[in-house]
């Protein structure tokens, strides 16, 4: 101990001149050629997996048309949940009734391809103004709300919507339902699929410029404090109303696609279960990553359908052993797996695959990238 | 009497007596909020469970009738406590919302477990307490004794929960929850307080479920979302009570009814889903004017 009290070594008078600071510096890590080739292999084989797989391309396995049908749910469903992380993950609002959301997408777009004989890429193009003007006003209700009593009022329009709005027979269909045919084109379910996935494209780059932006950074700001960001100069309530739009938008081109993809809507298919199973998918995705929340939404949507019970074989473990039919598999492991998401691994399946998301993109890997400590949904707001 | 004045009379009754069961489920969400400051999703879960158990009790195994309700709320309880140490204490220290986003996964789990052991069934019915309908005088509305035994059962808890809060049990819960490091240091274990409310809590709403039950057929996530929806008028009539005032609940829970009640009216028939509208309608506007809620007492209101 006495060391450490002894007089300290003097300063030299001119220790801050910027010629003895010299960093050392490590230069970038750059991965071999041995490395770039396993990268491009991966890579290749995810591509693979994304775009050959669903049209039986260089494939041993014999993909059928219900399970194309599958596959388009799961990228339509990741829109979905890319949707409710722009609420949930970057703004901290979140929303029990974003199934209101897709499905004013949804009868919108069925309507104008149905009773108006529009194009489908224009029902597109409406039910996404649709579903961002009806968010901007449920956005409008929230900047004088905090955030428990907003969830409540999400709640609260989730069910208004599915039983009054969707109610109302001369535009939904009511009980009947709505057709929804699918576009000339895209009529069978090999290149829907590729048009879904190509909207998730464009989906997933407005999301990539939103977050690099200033609005992105806005956002992380007022998530983080509102009152602190206001007084950089951050316009709160400006951003938002801009963080609802973007959510709406996303919502109803995904409500959009899943009427095409039904072909044929009823209300009752837009519930409160849809509302959790979007909370389920962005939270156990992983909030704030992109290919979390992509994953998390396939991963749902696979187990939603049973594909990815039957994939691996599961049906005699859960049929036979537990006695829990296929169809209700994501509702009973969809919860654990949200607490142990909650509890344990904060940053969900994001966490999960960060370091092979890392590698792939040329980094080195590390086992440890991407750690979060808490699901940082922070409610200052609440 | 007139048309309408009758059809309102009927609907004030329908809608009191369903207040009983959105009181109930508000009373455990009010006390679940003072105690954790959660919003307690899963607390209409805890009574379709217990419900769900109270007729596994009765008609699979054919107990009794006293005996299949004593199991039915000993689940809801038990659950109740599950809750508590499986989500809400791992959480204490998180923000808010996640750990509503944690209560809403225990209603979801809750759902998925009653859809995966009563698949054979989808559709349940189970036998009233007294099975038995009668007409009030004059205003003419249908009412079941199971519908008065749950107006006294609401009666019986609130008188109740009104004198345990006194008592020095009472006492020492709120105390826990006013200031829990004050109440630490003189010596009430919060640990103990927090699995005792949660109880508490989950007891009200086993109460809800298995007393409103028998009036409908119900499956899974009866309370929810099914046909008894019991949540979000739950958690209006609490915004009502300020989240924190346990008459307010009681007041609160019996006004959403009636409002509730609104829309089964003749000039509403036209209107899809006139209900839901109405709560919605109703949230929106006590939010924007009464943020605060209005049945709170004055001392808690200016707090």
């Amino acid at each position: 101990m006495s060391e450490t009290t002894q007089v300290l070594p003097a300063v030299p008078a001119d220790a801050n001149d910027e010629t003895t600071v010299v960093p050392a510096v490590e230069p970038p890590f750059r991965p071999s050629r041995a490395g770039w080739t396993a990268r491009g292999v991966v890579w290749a084989a995810l591509a693979w997996v994304v775009l050959a797989l669903p049209l039986n391309i260089l494939s041993p396995f014999e993909v059928g048309v219900t399970d194309v049908d599958v596959a388009s749910l799961a990228v339509i469903y990741a829109i979905g949940a890319l949707s409710l992380n722009v609420l949930l993950g970057y703004c901290g609002q979140i929303s029990l009734g974003h199934q209101a959301f897709v499905g004013v997408g949804a009868f919108a777009s069925a309507y104008i391809v149905t009773n108006l004989q529009l194009s489908f890429f224009l029902a597109v193009g409406v039910a996404a103004l649709f579903g961002a003007v009806q968010a901007v006003l449920l956005g409008a209700v929230s900047l004088r709300l905090t955030g428990l009593y907003f969830a409540l009022v999400t709640l609260a329009y989730g069910s208004f919507a599915q039983e009054t709005l969707f109610g109302i027979t001369s535009l939904t269909g009511g009980e009947g339902g709505k057709p929804a045919p699918r576009p000339d084109f895209f009529t069978s379910g090999y290149r829907y699929y590729y048009l879904c996935l190509g909207f998730l494209a464009l989906v997933l780059w407005i999301d990539w410029r939103l977050t690099a932006s200033k609005a992105g950074r806005a956002m992380a700001a007022l998530r983080e404090n509102p009152r602190v960001a206001s007084s950089y100069g951050i316009d709160v309530r400006a951003y938002i109303l801009v963080a609802f739009a973007v959510s709406g938008l996303f919502a109803g081109v995904a409500g959009s696609l899943v009427a095409h993809h039904d072909e044929v809507i009823v209300p009752s298919s837009f519930d409160f279960r849809l509302a959790l199973l979007f909370v389920l998918m962005t939270v156990v995705g992983g909030l704030r990553s992109r290919t979390g929340v992509v994953l998390g939404a396939v991963f749902f949507a696979l187990l939603e359908e049973g594909a990815l019970v039957s994939m691996f074989g599961l049906e005699g473990f859960f049929e036979g052993l537990l006695g829990l039919p296929t169809e209700f598999v994501s509702l009973v492991v969809g919860p654990i797996l949200l607490v142990l998401t909650l509890t344990l691994y904060p940053g969900g399946i994001g966490q999960q695959v960060a370091p092979i998301r890392l590698w792939l993109t040329g980094h080195r890997f590390d086992r440890h990238a991407g750690r979060v400590d808490d699901v940082e949904v922070t409610d200052v707001r609440a | 009497m007139s048309g309408l004045g009758q059809e309102l009379g009927v609907a004030i009754v329908t809608g009191l007596l369903q207040g009983c069961v959105y009181a109930l489920v508000a009373l455990g969400i009010v006390l679940v909020f003072r105690a954790s400051g959660v919003f307690n999703f899963a607390q209409a879960e805890f009574g379709t469970t217990g419900l769900f158990a109270a007729y596994a009790a009765l008609t699979l195994w054919g107990w009794s009738y006293t005996w299949a309700i004593v199991f039915g709320l000993g689940v809801a309880v038990a659950m109740g406590l599950l809750t508590e140490r499986l989500v809400v204490h791992p959480l204490r220290n998180a923000s808010r919302v996640t750990v509503l986003v944690g209560t809403a996964g225990v209603a979801l789990a809750a759902i998925g477990i009653q859809f995966w052991q009563f698949n054979e069934t989808l559709i349940m019915t189970m036998p009233r307490i007294v099975d038995s309908l009668f007409l009030v005088p004059v205003i003419g509305a249908p009412v079941t004794v199971q519908q008065l035994i749950t107006l006294g059962v609401l009666i019986v808890a609130s008188v109740m929960l009104a004198l345990f809060f006194r008592s020095p049990a009472g006492l020492t819960i709120q105390a826990a929850q006013q200031e829990p490091t004050a109440a630490e240091l003189v010596g009430i274990s919060v640990r103990r307080v927090s699995m005792l409310t949660w109880a508490m809590a989950a007891l009200l709403g086993g109460l809800a479920g298995i007393l409103s039950g028998p009036n409908l057929t119900f499956t899974a996530g009866f309370l929810s979302f099914g046909a008894g929806r019991a949540l979000l008028p739950g958690f209006m009539a609490a915004v009502l009570a300020g989240m924190r005032s346990m008459p307010g609940a009681v007041a609160g829970g019996l006004t959403v009814g009636v409002v509730e009640q609104m829309g089964t009216l003749s000039m509403m028939i036209e209107v899809p889903g006139a209900r839901a509208m109405l709560l919605f309608g109703f949230l929106l506007v006590v939010l924007m004017v009464k943020p605060h809620g209005i049945f709170v007492p004055r001392a808690a209101a200016t707090a």
